[in-house]
């Protein structure tokens, strides 16, 4: 067993849903997200959020808008779609049940 | 006194010295082939590249007008290494990205004196690319025979153009360690002739 391989694993789902749940306040651009991932210490480099942001976007669960920025060029701002808002409440709700669980089975 | 080179980093220009330039383009390069396996692998390094510059950008001053190494080492330290990113990305992505040790034949140019291809097949055969050219030579005093077939291989056997190729045409397995390796060797042979 490798436990910073399972570590890994389980950062991995986690951070795939915390990423659609600080898209679901609002529309963020790529630096909101990861000012917030940070804060929460559920990612480590800042290179892990862009590939995952692709993959959502390519999956159809997130869209993204140019907007003018005052500091710099365009920002790319993600938001949610109707099918990623779909999929954060299925995933909200499996999230429940598996701290559920795991809550059960170490406090036996 | 240093020479600085002017860069357009994901919208922002930059000033930046020439050696942090190489160390930045070596590590674009890597994580360009990092995520070469992926669907919109140039969408992701263009995201990753206006994020570099947005941190370059908070790193400047009045003062401080150029990207030196440590701003790169910065940078590249908050963004991950492609072995970070793919570490928490697990294992299965890891092992992704790392081909079987293909060994085929390529002509090799940097070791060139015609067209390589005496270079290649030592490289492919592990032996002093001067043996194989004194056979060929030998043969090509033999009634032509070495000229006619070094022609033939120089149309059929394709030149190593890429890293993964050089690395490929050596018979080592391709993956990010060797591809860093080579790219390194390949800017140090750059840098080098850039002074003579």
């Amino acid at each position: 067993m490798d436990l910073e391989n399972t570590k890994a694993q389980m950062r991995k789902g986690i951070l795939e849903y915390c990423i659609l749940s600080v898209l679901s306040r609002n529309s963020c651009y790529a630096s909101d997200i990861i000012r917030e991932l940070k804060e929460a210490k559920v990612i480590v480099v800042e290179g892990t959020l862009y590939p995952l942001l692709t993959r959502q976007k390519n999956a159809g669960l997130l869209s993204y808008r140019w907007e003018e920025s005052q500091q710099g060029p365009p920002r790319k701002y993600y938001e949610l779609t109707a099918e990623g808002r779909e999929y954060l409440t299925d995933l909200d709700r499996s999230w429940d049940e598996l701290v559920e669980s795991v809550n059960l089975i170490r406090t036996r | 006194m240093k020479i600085t080179l002017s860069i357009n980093l994901g919208g922002y220009s930059f000033n930046i010295d020439e050696d942090a330039y190489a160390e930045l383009k070596r590590y674009l390069k890597n994580l360009e082939l990092h995520f070469a396996g992926e669907d919109s692998s140039s969408e992701i390094l263009s995201d990753i590249e206006s994020r570099m510059g947005e941190l370059f950008r908070a790193r400047l001053t009045s003062y401080k007008q150029v990207i030196t190494m440590d701003d790169v080492r910065y940078a590249i330290s908050v963004l991950g290494t492609p072995e970070d990113i793919s570490d928490n990305e697990g294992a299965s992505a890891r092992e992704k990205f790392s081909s079987r040790g293909y060994h085929r034949m390529y002509r090799d140019p940097d070791q060139r004196i015609i067209g390589g291809v005496c270079a290649g097949m030592g490289a492919y055969w592990r032996i002093e690319p001067w043996l194989v050219r004194i056979i060929f030579f030998i043969l090509a005093m033999m009634g032509g025979l070495g000229i006619l077939l070094y022609l033939i291989l120089w149309v059929v056997i394709p030149e190593a153009k890429t890293t993964a190729q050089k690395i490929e045409m050596k018979g080592e397995p391709v993956n990010i360690h060797n591809i860093k390796d080579s790219v390194k060797k390949e800017f140090d042979t750059v840098t080098k002739k850039m002074k003579l």
